[in-house]
């Protein structure tokens, strides 16, 4: 067994500047490979991993700390001679072990859905506990740091699917020297004025593109009608996120308008199947099919759009409530007068009488159906006059956000929407499809992001157009360790729909909990393979992605502009990347478009090629004095002195810098 | 002069610098250059600096806002308002904090009170909020009300009333609709808590301690969770268990926990009636059954406790099933569990789980494994031998020979046979009638002479201290040694009584190695065929550690073995006994061999001198394992003396080479 490990340590040093990967030293590896995957983590041989996953009862060798010291992070679950030696030692007592407190979010309940009978273990002189027993304060995760290495020890395994247990498994194994290997910046994250009115936009972008947020859907209906204070913060925070390389969208959740305009207009109130206004949580729904109500709603969104610089426009759940449908009446839309009328001129009754003398299923049914067209309808009318809008502002990227119905087959009944139905519009107006993940599947696992997709698939979907939407936002549902997803099963989440869509967004940057933000670029990095040929590390993603490399690169054997001092930013497919001994150039910093290639130029000049939904941003290093765009020569548009505006769609451009 | 220092020290204080001015200055040079995170930071020194400063707080507060922090934000604020009560501003900041952070009741609240008792302005802004916060309330209020009256009375509509009347401080009706959405969704346990919430802050508190301890049992974990947080933090006691059954009366696990609580309180005729509803209850649930069916089986009702115990070995609980089957000296019953998901699977894990406590000498963790094993593979018999085995280290032997007696039917040889030796060997140390025989024959160099020493003998487990026992002895040599009666005689007739002694004897049970025992009998000496009486008893001790000779693998051993002996056939003498060995076995393949050192004493009351001598001296002692194990070897070589050399033939000292093997077993 010696000799073995001594045989795992020498190969170990050698691999020590490669990029982070695992290993489980165990013959059923459990939920290890998802989590550590789920940071782009790559398994590989024991003999190059650095982060090596042993499980109870891992045999002790004096190897070990030999191989802690010179960089490998070894897991220790539960109890085991190994972890003894470590100085994680079994004590007498025993507790009762149902939800932990972690240091990384201390206030966040964590709740096991099933309590374990654990031994209370002594944690070594200079660990750091990163999470208690809540009750008894026993020590349930804790790291050690050992030389150029440390030990992480969990009380027990971490579950099947992998974050039943500790949330925050990564950020400690992070706080104890892990860096991942892989970071995005193509998220997108939906922005809710009503929660950070308080706040410095400036401050916010910094943080949310260090969180790999591409663009930021921000909340239209507070900005619905004129306002001096408002108008203004909205300006500033639109050129702050432009400033950082951040495509900001206009946000409509129509029906829901404004709350001026509910209170200004009782009389297009959309109502329930009781007969109330409909004020369902917090929407407060109007009746876009009165033609005064929706004439003047288009008016209001054309004046909207047009009164800030918006790179594009969501219009998000377009259809009716609720999600507990015919069977909850007082929650049931839409039945305005319109709408009962239009439907007694059609089929000769009036819709109320389903939830009263006429309940019978074909009754019901044909209200159903008619009502899922008359969504269907109401959105078709709404892309056109998005369309018609774009005619005028033609840099706008148009975002249909539509709740999945394939997967959870009960959304067309329940508030009318239909997918299948809708799909067959993207041919004739160009938008993107975001499946918002239905709340009645937020509770399942991440797999579900793959099924989700090949449903959507099916239906002929162009699938460079679409997006899901994940809510991170505390679940109805019965769910553990927590009520939000974090840590872990964020992480598992991202990963598997990035793997999956083109486009994943956040339901919402102030949801997201702080402790997650660093990880996040990393979980959303869509990275097939890694490979060391020689010098060369060749890295195939799917959409592109950030390699943690110092100094100057050459990607594909030329010298490459695209970088940070601490990352070089590849596009998607297979490149391999290499030192490069060439002098320094300028440099794109960060671009937020789909990088398809870049280089130097004649004199020192970046060309790039890329392709965008909406205007691309590119920061660079140092101010750029002259653009051709497609062989055009055009005056550089700036957002500020080294963020350039570049045009949507596909475009080849070439920058001159000071 | 006095005078003059007092002013001086006055003077001196009033100039003493700010604690906070250098932190508070370089947190407003960070926030102006928006440097949030340097700022707040800073701000802390601040406060630590000086604590009641209301402005401090307020500025710390408003640069938590900047960054998004507003809960944080929110609790400086509410620091702000206790240091600077009348401060209207500051407290509608506050509200306004608590309103956006979800505290919607306290915002109200604050609204309420400043409304009413702040300045103009302050009252201005205030009935405004509050109209925007209790307006709404009010109509959703309503509007709720009205569903429920218009027949849109379920879950949904209570509960969204319930939740709008807590905001509103409108207790009585949230605490009426929480209930009533629960009544309609029983399983939703958090809004029991809510419920339990709602009549602590109307000071119910017997109801609010009932609703909490019915959420924080059964059900929901995270609803429990919030329940124990309401909960006071002592255990509760009956009357509050009952009060929260008379609640949520279908509430099963807390009615069993209730049921056990009595029954360690030996309250067992209430505990059996709360069993009693269980079992009328939830047919499914068989632990209840079981344990009620026990109870009245522990008091001789069969007819009542067959009924349940049969529903027990009806249902799907395997190992609850066997325990009623143990109880009730049925066969166990060894089937695989049909509704397992992929048995095997769990089960192999198990397996390893415990094959790896095993190794790492966690016997318990094994233990616990190996029951999951056999839960999840029921007829995996490698697993019972296991659990033989760990129970048998656990020095729980009873049950250890249950599973031994499983496995041993297994279909597998290797471990049928290997269950059938270890099953004997338990059974005959746990029955009614255990028989043992033991052989040590030995040639010694000093009086070149082959002895044997041997013992029949039958003992019989009665429920006493003591237990009897019949003996046959044989003590004897080739040399034929004659007894001359002589104790000082130079034949070694200490060593060879040339007899058979039958006895019968009163022995206790073996406790840490000690065991007395004494018996009475006759001595029929097999050359003479002279028969005397007989009468011997003692005390023995036997402790050894380390590596046995049949164990795996090397390492140090010692042995010790003690007696104290009282023979009446040596004129009635006591002698003691006392050899020990240290050395080290090595017990890998074929041979396993033991080398030591051997240090004996022998002393006797008497003062005989060939009883009281003292020896050393390397051994061997080696078992070739195609053997019996319970058959060795034995080669020693010892210097040894006499202590006592008053009529003592011989030189002083002596050397002695003797070898013989041991055999012993029992059935």
């Amino acid at each position: 067994m010696r000799s073995a490990i001594s045989l795992l340590l020498l190969p170990a040093l050698a691999a020590a500047a490669g990029l982070p990967s695992y290993s489980v030293l165990s013959e059923e590896p459990g939920a290890w490979p998802q989590i550590l995957e789920s940071i782009g983590l790559q398994r590989k041989p024991a003999s190059v991993a650095r982060v090596l996953v042993l499980g109870e009862g891992a045999l002790a060798a004096p190897e070990w700390s030999t191989r802690v010291q010179d960089g490998a992070l070894l897991i220790l679950e539960g109890e085991s001679p190994l972890a003894e030696m470590f100085g994680f030692r079994r004590g007498d007592a025993n507790v009762r072990a149902g939800s932990l407190t972690d240091v990384h979010d201390a206030k966040l309940p964590v709740v096991w859905e099933r309590a374990l009978e654990l031994p209370v273990c002594h944690v070594p002189d200079g660990a750091q506990v990163f999470a208690r027993e809540r009750w008894s304060g026993a020590p349930l995760m804790a790291g050690l740091r050992r030389g150029a290495g440390a030990v992480l020890w969990l009380a027990v395994s971490p579950g099947n699917r992998g974050y039943e247990r500790f949330p925050y498994l990564l950020q400690a194994l992070t706080a104890l020297g892990l860096e991942p290997p892989f970071h995005s910046g193509r998220l997108w994250a939906f922005f809710d004025y009503a929660y950070r009115m308080r706040v410095d936009p400036l401050y916010f972008a910094g943080l949310w593109r260090k969180a790999g947020i591409a663009a930021l859907h921000v909340s239209a209906w507070h900005f619905f009608e004129r306002d001096e204070a408002r108008d203004r913060y909205l300006a500033e925070l639109i050129q702050a996120c432009h400033g950082r390389g951040i495509q900001v969208y206009c946000w409509l959740e129509l029906p829901h308008v404004s709350e001026k305009f509910w209170e200004s207009h009782p009389e297009w109130r959309e109502k329930t199947a009781v007969g109330q206004d409909a004020h369902l949580d917090w929407r407060k729904l109007m009746n876009l099919q009165n033609h005064a109500c929706a004439r003047a709603v288009s008016a209001g969104v054309r004046e909207l759009i047009f009164r800030f610089d918006w790179d594009g426009i969501n219009l998000a759940e377009l259809y009716f409530e609720s999600l507990e449908g015919i069977d909850n009446p007082s929650r049931f839309t839409p039945l305005n007068d319109d709408v009962r009328e239009e439907f007694r001129r059609r089929h000769g009754f009036d819709p109320l009488e389903i939830f009263g003398a006429r309940k019978d299923t074909a009754s019901r049914r044909l209200f159903l159906n008619f009502r899922a067209e008359l969504a269907r309808r109401m959105q078709e009318e709404w892309l056109g006059e998005i369309e018609g809008i774009r005619r005028d502002k033609p840099q706008l990227d148009v975002v249909l956000t539509h709740v999945d119905d394939r997967f959870d087959e009960g959304m067309r009944e329940a508030i009318g929407a239909d997918a299948a139905a809708v799909l067959p519009l993207m041919a004739r107006i160009p938008f993107t499809f975001m499946v918002e993940d239905p709340a009645t599947v937020w509770h399942l696992g991440p797999q579900r992001y793959l099924e989700i997709a090949r449903r959507y698939e099916a239906l002929e979907a162009r699938k460079d157009r679409l997006a899901i939407d994940i809510n991170i936002v505390e679940r109805y549902q019965d769910v553990y360790p927590t009520k939000q997803q974090t840590g872990v099963e964020l992480f598992q989440l991202v990963h598997m729909a990035s793997g999956a869509f083109e486009r994943v967004a956040l339901y919402f940057e102030n949801s997201l909990r702080k402790a997650d933000l660093a990880l996040l670029p990393s979980a959303a990095a869509a990275v097939g393979r890694v490979e060391r040929i020689g010098p060369k590390l060749v890295v195939e993603s799917a959409y592109g992605v950030g390699v943690p490399w110092d100094g100057p690169a050459m990607v594909d054997g030329r010298p490459w502009p695209v970088r940070t001092d601490r990352l070089v930013w590849l596009p998607a497919g297979a490149h391999s990347i290499e030192a490069s001994a060439a002098m320094d150039g300028p440099r794109v910093l960060d671009f937020n478009g789909d990088l398809q290639s870049a280089r130097y130029g004649r004199d020192g000049r970046i060309e790039l090629a890329y392709r965008s939904q909406a205007r691309a941003f590119a920061v660079l290093d140092r101010r750029p004095v002259s653009l051709e765009l497609d062989g055009v020569d055009m005056q550089p548009d700036l957002c500020s002195p080294q963020v350039l505006v570049l045009p949507r769609g596909q475009h080849l451009v070439t920058i001159r810098t000071e | 002069m006095r005078a003059g220092l007092f002013l001086l020290a006055c003077g001196l204080l009033a100039q003493s610098p700010d604690p906070a001015y250098e932190p508070l200055a370089k947190a407003y040079e960070a926030l102006r250059s928006r440097h949030y995170d340097a700022a707040v930071s800073l701000f802390l020194k601040a406060i630590e600096a000086a604590p009641e400063r209301a402005a401090v707080r307020r500025d710390m507060a408003y640069t938590y806002l900047k960054i998004g922090e507003n809960e944080l934000a929110r609790e400086q604020f509410r620091e702000a308002v206790r240091l600077e009560p009348s401060n209207h501003h500051t407290a509608l900041e506050y509200a306004f904090l608590c309103f956006e952070t979800g505290e919607k009741v306290q915002a109200r609240r604050i609204f309420d009170r400043v409304r009413r008792e702040g300045d103009p302005e302050s009252r201005a802004t205030a009935e405004q909020a509050f109209q925007n916060i209790d307006g709404p309330l009010a109509a959703g209020i309503a509007r709720w009300q009205e569903a429920i009256r218009l027949g849109g009375g379920n879950f949904s509509a209570h509960y969204e009333l319930a939740t709008l009347a807590e905001q509103r401080d409108e207790l009585e009706l949230a605490a009426r609709h929480y209930e009533a959405a629960w009544r309609l969704l029983p399983d939703r346990r958090s809004v029991l808590v809510d419920l339990g919430r709602v009549w602590k802050a109307l000071n119910r508190v017997e109801q609010a301690n009932a609703a909490l301890l019915a959420a924080s049992r059964g059900g929901q974990a995270r609803a429990a969770e919030k329940a124990r947080e309401l909960l006071p933090a002592r255990y509760p006691y009956v009357p509050e268990f009952l009060a929260a059954l008379e609640l949520d009366v279908r509430n099963i696990e807390l009615r069993r926990e209730l049921a056990y609580l009595l029954l360690r309180m030996k309250r067992q005729k209430e505990a059996e009636e709360e069993f009693r509803i269980i079992t009328r209850m939830d047919e499914s649930d068989l632990l209840s059954a079981a344990q009620l069916g026990f109870l009245y089986l522990g008091r001789g009702d069969r007819i009542n406790a067959m009924p349940l115990l049969e529903r027990v070995l009806r249902g799907d609980d395997i190992e609850l099933a066997n325990r009623v089957r143990a109880v009730l000296r049925l066969p166990q019953q060894l089937q695989r569990r049909a509704a397992a998901a992929s048995p095997a699977a769990a089960s192999l894990d198990a397996k390893q789980m415990a094959e790896r406590s095993m190794r790492a000498g966690y016997m318990k963790d094994a233990l616990k494994y190996l029951q999951l094993a056999h839960e999840a593979d029921p007829v995996d018999t490698n697993v019972m031998l296991k659990l033989g085995w760990t129970y048998n280290i656990l020095k729980q032997d009873s049950m250890a020979a249950r599973w031994f007696d499983l496995a041993r039917r297994s279909t597998d040889p290797g471990v049928a046979s290997e269950a059938q030796r270890a099953w004997r060997s338990l059974r005959s140390s746990l029955g009614r009638v255990r028989t043992s025989v033991w052989a040590f024959p030995f040639y010694s160099s000093r009086w070149r002479d082959l002895f044997s020493y041997g013992q029949f003998r039958t003992d019989f487990r009665v429920p006493f201290p003591v237990q009897p026992y019949f003996s046959a002895r044989f003590i004897g040599d080739v040399r034929r040694t004659m007894d001359s009666g002589s104790l000082g005689s130079s034949q070694p007739q200490y060593l060879s009584e040339s007899a058979v002694i039958a006895a019968v004897g009163l022995t206790t049970p073996v406790w840490k190695g000690l065991r007395g025992w004494g018996e009475a009998g006759t001595s029929i000496n097999y050359l003479t065929h002279h028969v005397t009486p007989d009468y011997r008893g003692g005390v023995a001790y036997f402790r050894g550690f380390g590596r046995g000779l049949a164990s795996e693998g090397s390492g140090w051993f010692t042995e010790t073995a003690a007696d104290g002996l009282f023979v009446s056939r040596f004129g009635d003498d006591v002698l003691f006994y006392w050899q020990n060995r240290l050395g080290f076995g090595q017990g890998a393949g074929p041979l396993r061999l033991q080398f030591y050192i051997n240090a004996n004493l022998t002393a006797d009351v008497r003062r005989q001198y060939w009883a009281n001598f003292v020896e050393s001296g390397p051994g061997v002692r080696f078992w070739p394992s195609a053997l019996p194990s319970s058959l060795y070897f034995t080669v020693n070589f010892l210097r040894g003396a006499y202590t006592l050399n008053r009529g003592n033939p011989r030189r002083p000292n002596f050397f002695d080479f003797r070898a013989g093997m041991g055999y012993a077993f029992s059935y």
